[in-house]
């Protein structure tokens, strides 16, 4: 696979999240797009490429949000793959402006939250979802994932005391992220553990709060990126897959076992040298299951690496290892505003790497992971994905 | 009346959780309706694949392992192992919500012998992963099809005991609310 050199990951922005909104998508995807071009310092006529992802979006597409705000872009991509979106956008982005076929392009992943809106998703968001799992009990996506958590914890002895010390440390990590809407509350492993049962082993605090919000960033040549005086991210290396291990009966791992290996070696750097790891975690078993099989911890062995790492963005924390994950809080405590959650660790990652992001910044990041995962089309989540990305001089 | 009052009456009284009978789940895709057709003549109807001998579930055009246009319904042996389970205490729909009031709902995963892997209702809440299960299709309260598990040594060849286990799930009938519209 070819490299990512001379590829630039600019404007990281985070716009607007709200427990409820008034606002439809195209607001979010606008507000994100106006806000990256004032930080660019450009003009939107200079967007050339438009990425979008939505779930609200409703009978409207990324074509016709391009006449809604105004751009006449050469380049678009719709990518409606949930929590892999930002990571796809950013792989067709890179490859776009690496050939030439766009200059500047805007990726950008936002839905509303409009009341009730949230059940109409959970209850039209696949055919298999409508014929075969949404009947038996209609509670969204925490029935599969209440399957995959007991399972995995029934396979490989997780408790929920080792799941509550990726939220706890997330938490502690949203405390010092001002755009997180849970971040003002602190979480406890004992208040994760009283919280009440949804599903299941899950507990108020492994579900993911629906919110509306928008996510975004740009991709453009590092010589574009210099010109305009913009902090920029590296690519060092990116992969995706879909639908893998559908053999499982139960879901326990993703697609990226399958590919990981490969992919280090094209990054020339391995998991022991990450400053952080972004991973999605729309539930804790997810992120765990993440760590297992980007090779940070065998697999299986999830609960025990949770327990001897301290994921704190500061390193504050008491374990030994240290390893900063979703340092912004993540899903958990920033909210899941849709396609937007697909996003949020790709713009985190940028933040942390060009030092733009405050005070929750990793001290000394260079090298970060960002990982994605969804769309239960059924029992399952199918899509995987992951980036390495870099600081870069400018 | 003027018109805005009404609206807001309206939208008002269109919530689910003023009806007075609250259903399950009807929306089902032409593809779903067409499983619960073929189910209301059998205990378990899946479709076969007549190329490849493929069972498809859930519901599909082609084979989703040769991909021919060769799928039709026959009866399917419905025994299989119960994979995972969970006991509901939240759910998105009224007719749900209402019935997790009374205790919680216990929905799970059979790989069923045939090939497939189905979700469920549990019929019987002592079931636990690993355990020998039999699966069957029956009509809940909105007239369309969905399937139970019970265990595999629970003679479900009467279609008069399949309704009575759908009945003690409360499943076969409306959740009611005194005063509802
Ligand atoms: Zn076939």
């Amino acid at each position: 696979m070819m490299g990512y050199q001379g590829v630039a990951l600019v404007t990281p922005v985070t716009w607007g999240y709200a427990k409820q909104s008034p606002h439809g998508a195209a607001w979010f995807i606008g507000s994100v797009l106006r806000e990256m071009c004032k930080r660019a310092g450009i003009d939107k006529t200079q967007v050339d490429g438009f990425a979008v992802s939505s779930f609200s979006l409703g009978v409207d597409s990324a074509v016709a949000l391009t006449q809604h705000l105004g751009i006449r872009p050469r380049w678009i991509e719709q990518a409606n793959v949930g929590g892999v979106s930002g990571i796809v956008a950013l792989r067709r982005a890179a490859r776009a402006v690496q050939c030439g076929e766009a200059d500047i392009v805007a990726c950008i992943g936002g839905d509303g939250a409009a009341h009730r809106a949230f059940e109409a998703t959970a209850a039209n968001f696949s055919s298999w979802s409508i014929d075969a799992s949404f009947p038996y009990g209609a509670a969204g996506p925490n029935a599969a994932f209440s399957l995959i958590t007991s399972h995995y914890m029934a396979k490989f002895g997780a408790r929920r005391e080792d799941f509550a010390r990726i939220a706890v440390d997330q938490r502690y990590n949203a405390n010092f992220y001002p755009g997180a809407l849970l971040g003002h509350k602190t979480l406890s492993e004992a208040q994760y553990l009283q919280a009440r049962p949804i599903a299941g082993p899950l507990h108020l605090f492994d579900c993911v709060m629906p919110c509306a919000g928008g996510e975004g960033f740009m991709v453009m040549s590092e010589a574009r990126a210099r010109a305009l005086n913009l902090p920029f991210a590296g690519i060092l290396a990116t992969d995706e897959l879909h639908n893998a291990h559908a053999e499982d009966p139960v879901q326990y791992r993703g697609g990226w076992t399958e590919y990981i290996e490969a992919f280090y070696q094209r990054a020339g750097y391995g998991p022991e040298d990450m400053d952080f790891l972004q991973t999605y975690d729309d539930y804790p078993v997810i992120s765990m299951m993440q760590m297992e099989d980007l090779g940070f911890c065998a697999k299986g062995n999830g609960r025990q690496f949770v327990n001897e790492t301290d994921m704190r963005f500061d390193h504050s924390g008491s374990p030994k290892y240290k390893l900063p994950h979703n340092t912004c809080g993540g899903q958990l405590s920033c909210g899941q505003a849709g396609s937007a959650a697909g996003f949020l660790g790709v713009t985190e990652s940028i933040r942390q790497l060009t030092g733009q992001a405050g005070n929750h910044q990793v001290p000394g990041a260079r090298l970060g992971l960002v990982s994605g995962y969804g769309m239960v089309n059924y029992d399952r989540g199918l899509c995987s994905a992951v980036a390495m990305l870099t600081r870069t001089k400018t | 009346m003027i018109a805005s009052e009404k609206i807001k009456r309206r939208l008002k009284f269109h919530r689910p959780s003023l009806r007075a009978r609250a259903r399950a789940p009807k929306q089902r895709t032409s593809l779903g309706a067409q499983f619960s057709a073929a189910n209301l003549s059998s205990s378990l109807a899946m479709q076969h694949c007549t190329h490849c001998g493929y069972v498809q579930y859930p519901p599909t055009e082609l084979c989703g392992r040769c991909l021919e246009d060769a799928l039709v319904y026959r009866d399917t042996i419905g025994t299989g192992v119960l994979l995972a389970r969970t006991e509901l205490h939240h759910s998105l729909w009224e007719f749900f919500k209402r019935r997790l009031q009374q205790g919680t709902w216990v929905m799970g995963s059979v790989k069923l012998d045939a090939g497939p892997v189905v979700l469920l209702h549990i019929g019987d809440i002592r079931l636990k992963p690993r355990d020998r299960v039999i699966v069957f299709s029956h009509s809940d309260n909105s007239q369309s099809v969905v399937l139970i598990a019970v265990p595999e040594d629970c003679d479900i060849t009467e279609s008069s005991t399949r309704h009575e286990i759908v009945g003690s799930l409360g499943l076969d009938q409306p959740a009611l609310k005194e005063g509802g519209i």
